[in-house]
């Protein structure tokens, strides 16, 4: 399977010296199309920082970053914001969206940074929404959803560009166990369906789920570990 | 993203914070009403001043008695009054191109008919020409001829508010109408010529100047009123009158005004007043424009997180920015046209009772500046979230 990006010795340091934290101490690593990665360890370790990289958020302070084999690194503000449009959909463990507003216009909120007609982008929504279980409550607000269903609205909003690559940080860390379950059960299907998973966990049910699991500490990749059933 | 879709986003975030945008757009709200109001209030009444005296016609010049201006009467001064008929002769005998020249005097007292009473009424005794001078028509009946004047008959031309509080729908012509225990008898009604500065220009009664001067046993003249036969003659004429009042008098004791002059300076002095008072209203929009941008750059702060998403899932800087802005300019038109409204309201109100109206040009000015004000004031907020880094921004608590 073709790579879809590969990162070559990152490095984020935060602060001055002597106070300085390695948020990444040369990670360097390839993914490729269809994989469902886990990306573990302690509190701290640097996993946010390289989600951050890996999804065009952020910076490396050295190394290399290619996605889709360009060198991202180079890229200008703007161009790093189309690519996080088109190709990459992100979850939060916070869920981030906007309240007092409609699922159906939390969905399609990328999609007006790109020149989809109105008509299609809310039936494109609505279609994702569906999707995701979510197909009676479409006019329904933040705060008249719970949890569960909060995520899964941000899981139809990082799905509705039809992204190569969904990262997604924690995003069960605010769930209970039963609604865990349902959040993973849509990533596992949203990975056989063809998109690349990154997901960052403390929960070694849910990276028992995914095909390879990258463990971090200290900036570090310490194991990166693939299943061969999967 | 096109402008529409810009717009749509803007007006859809304004109204999920509905509060928030009402209590911006009031400082703009505020501003606007104040600046169009006042600037109404200054056209209406410039307006109303200068259809008086074109009702009085552009021929007009005024003799009154003490010297105007340079300081010869000072607020409150009295002025002795030199003016008598005497001049009225010499006038009209040594000014050239003379239609007509007038004598005035005023007493303000009540007139009864049968056994109803008007109050505060103007009484004008002048001569026969009063009505060609001065523009006057009478309605009906006639005003006194020149042998009524001469002997000074007890004939008088009433008014359309005597004529309404007291005859209302009675013919008041040949009827009597009692002067302070005299008896006048009613001969003519004047045209309705409405008020100036809140005194009823139609609660008058016009009688032959002798008849008032014996019945008051008064001697001397208020004013005289002249009318040059040609509006190019004014200037001319007046300095003539001048030139002959003086072989009596001296600088201090008359001044002769032309209609012209004095309705310039009035206007003069209305528009100081009211660019005055436009001005401060100005300071009021740009305490809304500065409310305005202030709680846009508590609103960037509140909205870090939202400005990081919209980032994360590929707004650019350019369409953050062009969000607030277009934000601000639609908070500051929404003002503009909500102040607009109310100022509209108010000045029809007011109009009722004083002279106001709107003028285009304040509008448009009131509109651009509320344009301008979100333009200047949203940018510097505009900016600013564009600037956010969307990683920063998401981590915001
Ligand atoms: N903006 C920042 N300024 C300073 N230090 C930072 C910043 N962001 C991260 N760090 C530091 O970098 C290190 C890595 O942080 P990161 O958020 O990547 O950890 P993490 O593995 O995601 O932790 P967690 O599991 O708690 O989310 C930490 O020591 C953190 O304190
Ligand atoms: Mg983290």
């Amino acid at each position: 399977m073709k790579t879809l990006l590969s990162a070559l010795n990152l490095t984020k340091v935060y602060g001055e010296a002597p106070n300085q934290t390695f948020a990444l101490n040369g990670v360097s690593l390839a993914i490729k199309n269809r994989e469902f990665v886990a990306i573990v360890g302690p509190s701290g370790s640097g996993k946010s920082t390289l989600m951050h990289i890996l999804g065009c958020l952020d910076k490396p302070d050295s190394g290399k970053y290619y996605f889709e084999g360009k060198e991202i690194t180079k890229y200008s503000d703007n161009e790093l914001a189309k690519i996080r449009n088109k190709k990459i959909g992100f979850v939060f463990q916070a869920y981030n969206l906007l309240p007092r507003t409609s699922s159906l216009k939390n969905v399609e909120l990328p999609l007006i940074y790109t020149d989809m007609p109105k008509s299609e982008r809310e039936k494109r929504s609505i279609v994702v929404l569906k999707e995701v279980g979510l197909g009676n409550k479409l006019e329904s607000t933040p705060a008249k959803l719970s949890g569960g269903e909060q995520q899964r609205v941000a899981i139809a909003r990082a799905l509705v560009n039809d992204p190569l690559v969904i990262f997604a940080d924690e995003p069960t860390g605010n769930l209970d166990s039963r609604t865990t379950e349902e959040i993973i059960n849509i990533f596992q299907k949203l990975n056989q369906k063809g998109h690349t998973i990154v997901i960052i966990t403390h929960e070694s049910d849910i990276a028992k789920k995914a095909s390879r699991i990258i463990t971090i500490k200290d900036g570090k990749i310490v194991s990166d570990r693939k299943k061969v059933n999967s | 993203m096109d402008l529409i879709e810009i717009i749509t986003l803007a007006f859809e975030s304004l109204r999920v914070n509905k509060l928030r945008s009402a209590l911006t757009a009031l400082g703009i709200i505020i501003g606007v009403a104040s600046v169009i109001l006042l600037v109404s209030l200054g056209a209406g009444l410039r307006s109303y001043i200068t259809s008086q005296f074109e009702q009085l016609g552009s021929n007009l010049l005024f003799v009154v008695p003490g010297r105007l201006g340079a300081g010869g009467r000072g607020p409150g001064g009295q002025v002795i009054n030199k003016l008598n008929p005497k001049h009225i002769t010499k006038i009209e005998k040594q000014v050239e191109n003379l239609d007509g020249v007038v004598p005035t005097i005023q007493q303000f007292t009540s007139v009864k008919y049968q056994n109803k009473v008007q109050k505060d009424v103007t009484i004008i005794g002048t001569s026969h020409e009063f009505g060609e001078v001065t523009n006057l028509t009478i309605t009906r009946g006639q005003f006194f001829n020149k042998s009524q004047n001469d002997t000074g008959r007890r004939v008088a031309v009433i008014g359309q508010t005597i004529v309404k509080d007291l005859f209302e729908e009675k013919n008041s012509i040949g009827e009597i109408l009692m002067i302070k225990g005299q008896k006048y008898q009613i001969i003519g009604i004047a045209k309705e010529r409405g008020t100036t500065f809140g005194f009823d220009q139609d609660n008058t009664v016009i009688v032959p100047i002798l008849a008032l001067q014996r019945q008051f046993g008064v001697t001397q003249i208020n004013n005289i009123y002249a009318k040059a036969s040609d509006q190019a003659d004014v200037e001319k004429v007046a300095e003539n009158i001048k030139k002959v009042l003086l072989e009596d008098l001296t600088e201090d004791d008359f001044s002769v005004l032309t209609a012209q002059q004095t309705l310039e300076t009035i206007q003069g002095i209305l528009r100081v007043i009211s660019t005055a008072l436009a001005g401060i209203a100005a300071i009021s929009l740009l305490v809304g424009g500065i409310g305005i941008s202030n709680i846009m750059l508590v609103t960037v702060t509140e909205r870090t997180r939202e400005i990081g998403l919209r980032k994360a899932v590929g707004a650019t800087p350019r369409d953050i920015l062009l969000q607030f802005l277009t934000e601000a300019i639609t908070l500051s038109v929404a003002g503009g046209l909500i102040g607009l409204s109310i100022a509209s309201i108010a000045t029809i109100i007011i109009s009722r009772f004083i002279p106001a109206l709107i003028t285009p040009w304040s509008v448009i000015i009131a509109f651009g500046f509320s344009a301008v004000v979100g333009i200047v004031f949203g940018v510097a907020p505009a900016i600013r979230a564009s600037r956010l880094e969307p990683i920063v921004a998401l981590r915001h608590e």
